[in-house]
């Protein structure tokens, strides 16, 4: 008897807990649950929280639930899309550079939101581009990242220089001009640089709306742009004027700790800077310099910058596209509210057009240089930022032209030329082609 | 013995139940992968699109030169971190267990801590520690034993050596704790009948003590070489993505980056794999052979 007891005390015991589960979440049947992965708190996660306050007043039965997802998101994405769609959210952010891959090796996986009504007239073109496929358009667009050239303005006075002089359209030549006078009155090195990234060579080579493939997906790195800015880079790296650290962190502390007179990158670079509060009024930002006697080259660029898809497997895909619609997408004054929150906040700038009414996108900057009003000119610049096709194969090109140059800067090669050559033979090898 | 009884027992239901448990996962977790993936090697694989290429796979990996430079620095690491880390931990081994009479405990804990240290955290040290203008680097310049500061993480060779000395970091005092039991198992009446013979320290050390020590560095050159053959965790985050230009890029490394960052490839990431396997048991193999042929 005693064992029957024992027995079936420990079945219900059992079945309590592997039903308990179930019984939990049938209990949250009543409101839904749309799920977001994205990879920063302070940043994106930070502007989908603030979005998700804002569809909370319109439908109060649906919970957005925002998951940080700090190390290699996209592999993570891969393994779910490979099992099935099994462990998938609703709403996923994908950087834009390798948004392209996933649409062509994985058709179908996103909801076709032109569809289901998005107006992207109203988003900055260059953002929509890389999620169109045919006649379907997948994302909503979510930030910028518009360039700019940063610079200490302590450090171009120590070197007897009037920084407001350089508040202007530079050439590249002009930049290395001042940070060789810089270097020579005994100054800093101009620009921290991170030996383990890309961006630099990406910034000046999208400044002049030269692509990195051709229109039928082959490499195309022999382009005056791409020379030009590698013979600018190296001219940098040999004369000092980069300070060379090892990996983000590294490179930002470079910065931060005032170890170079400045930094090229995009604006969501500022909230980094801003926590370090003591070098308030310190900064200023000149425009990105301009790759001269490249046709089509801009004082301007991008570096970064994501945006939202929604799964097809989703099982809340009609509240997740609702969500998306009625706040990144909507010109609802509360929603317009929230893109001007984020940019104060978060430095986030969105890139839907109509949010840039908002008083944050033209206020002063107390925290730069005579209150530059940094965010109206990170504004203007985007609006001439040339397009850039990434492809299915934008990560394996970054990396074999990251590792090229390094071995350029390192004088394991010496020219150009050899550089590109050991990128595309890279790239070939490491894409099977 | 009756072959009736070798019969029942076979069909003893009861035997069966219990390890069914063990058999399905078994059967789920390693079975199903190892078949399933003879299966991807034959495919083209991007993403959702994939194609029929037979040994096309292995035709790209014979031509893969990254891969291959992959392998040799597989092989670099097999060659010099495990004789190093062997030499350290017997050392080690040899001082704990007759040079150190107290503190034997704390000191065995000491040396056993970094093996059991997050892989990510104590990459992410060593990288502030080693960064041109970390630790390392200014204590150097500032005993003036060098006068410029060395690119440990951003020179070719030297990433190669940032990549042994983490290693041997790691796990010499993993090998110094199986060498110290091995060690312990020694009878000490052969070292008295030695002295007695008049032998020496040294040549007691030689003659005894390595030969009998023979089983243990096996095991642990052995596990070491299929330890160093999957190395992965070191060169993605210490020396970022195997860089500086792949100059630490392992094989296993580039598996994963063909399969889940570059290419959704894992149609030539399995391929990959499987050699990687063979050559992981062909080490294994020569080296029971060279020092433990002969029992």
């Amino acid at each position: 008897m005693k064992r029957v007891v024992t027995v079936s005390l420990f079945i219900l015991l059992t079945a309590a807990v592997v039903f308990g589960g179930g019984q939990g979440s049938t209990g949250k049947m009543a409101g839904k649950t749309v799920t977001v992965w994205c990879w920063d708190p302070n940043f994106n996660g930070f502007s989908m929280q603030q979005a998700a306050d804002v569809y909370k007043k319109i439908r109060p039965n649906v919970t957005v639930e925002i998951v940080d997802i700090p190390e290699n998101i996209e592999g993570k994405i891969e393994a779910g899309l490979q099992a099935g769609g099994a462990g998938l959210p609703d709403i996923a952010l994908f950087q834009d550079f390798v948004i392209e891959k996933f649409i062509q090796n994985y058709p179908g996986i996103f909801v076709d939101l032109k569809a289901e009504g998005v107006d992207y007239s109203k988003f900055a073109q260059y953002k929509v581009g890389p999620m169109t496929d045919g006649s379907k358009i997948y994302g909503i667009p979510f930030d910028t990242g518009s360039t700019g050239l940063f610079l200490r303005v302590d450090f171009m006075r120590d070197a007897g220089l009037n920084p407001d002089q350089y508040k202007r359209n530079m050439t590249w030549d002009e930049v290395i001009d001042l940070g060789t006078k810089i270097k020579q009155s005994g100054g800093k090195p101009l620009l921290a640089y991170d030996s383990t990234s890309y961006d630099f060579l990406r910034i000046l080579v999208q400044s002049t709306g030269t692509q990195f493939f051709k229109p039928d997906g082959s490499l195309n790195f022999k382009t005056p742009a791409l020379r030009k800015s590698l013979e600018y880079m190296k001219k940098m790296n040999d004369g000092g004027l980069f300070y060379t650290a090892e990996g983000w962190n590294n490179w930002v502390s470079a910065f931060n700790n005032g170890q170079s007179v400045g930094l090229l990158n995009a604006l969501w670079i500022i909230g980094t800077l801003k926590s370090k509060s003591e070098n308030a009024g310190k900064w200023m930002v000149a425009p990105t310099p301009l790759v001269a006697g490249v046709p089509g080259a801009r004082n301007a660029s991008n570096n970064g910058g994501s945006s939202w898809y929604v799964f097809a497997s989703s099982k809340e895909k009609a509240e997740a596209v609702d969500f998306l619609k009625s706040t990144w997408a909507s010109e609802d004054p509360a929603a317009l509210e929230f893109y001007n929150i984020i940019l104060k906040q978060a430095g986030a700038m969105g890139t839907f057009l109509p949010s840039r009414s908002g008083s944050n996108y033209t206020a002063n900057d107390d925290f730069f240089y005579k209150s530059q009003p940094v965010f109206k000119d990170f504004a203007a610049w985007m609006e001439n930022v040339p397009t850039l096709n990434y492809t299915a194969n934008y990560l394996a090109m970054r990396d074999s032209l990251r590792n090229a140059m390094n071995l350029l800067f390192g004088g394991e090669i010496t020219t150009i030329d050899e550089t590109l050559t050991r990128a595309e033979q890279e790239y070939k090898q490491v894409t099977g082609q | 013995m009756k072959p009736g009884g070798a019969y029942y027992r076979y069909l003893n239901r009861v035997g069966w139940f219990y390890i069914a448990p063990a058999v399905l996962l078994y059967c789920a977790f390693m079975l199903y992968p190892i078949g399933s993936s003879l299966f991807l090697v034959t495919q083209k694989w991007r993403g959702f699109n994939r194609e029929f290429v037979g040994l096309a796979n292995f035709a790209r990996l014979a031509q893969d030169k990254i891969f291959w430079q992959a392998l040799g620095h597989n092989f670099l690491f097999i060659f010099t971190q495990i004789p190093i880390m062997v030499f350290l931990a017997l050392i080690l081994a040899v001082i704990l267990n007759k040079g150190i009479g107290r503190f034997r405990g704390p000191f065995r804990v000491f040396y056993f801590l970094p093996c059991v240290t997050s892989l990510v955290a104590y990459s992410v040290l060593f990288r502030i520690l080693l960064q041109t203008n970390g630790l390392l680097n200014n204590l150097m310049l500032g005993l003036e034993v060098i006068n410029k500061p060395i690119g440990w993480l951003n020179n070719p060779f030297w990433a190669k050596v940032t990549i042994i000395i983490a290693l041997t970091w790691r796990w010499t005092g993993y090998n110094t704790v199986f060498f110290l039991v091995g060690l312990q198992n020694i009878d000490d009446t052969i070292f008295e009948a030695a002295e007695v013979d008049g032998a020496g320290k040294i040549r007691q050390f030689f003659r005894i003590t390595l030969p009998l020590l023979v089983p243990v560095i096996l095991f642990s050159a052995v596990t070491s070489t299929i330890g160093t053959m999957q190395l992965f965790d070191e060169p993605n985050i210490l020396t970022w993505e195997g860089g500086p230009s792949n100059a630490t890029m392992t094989v296993a490394l580039y598996i994963y980056r063909q399969a889940f960052v570059t290419n959704s490839d894992f149609g030539y990431a399995s391929a990959l794999s499987y050699v990687m396997v063979l050559i992981a048991g062909a080490l294994a193999f020569i080296q029971i052979r060279l020092l433990g042929g002969r029992d």
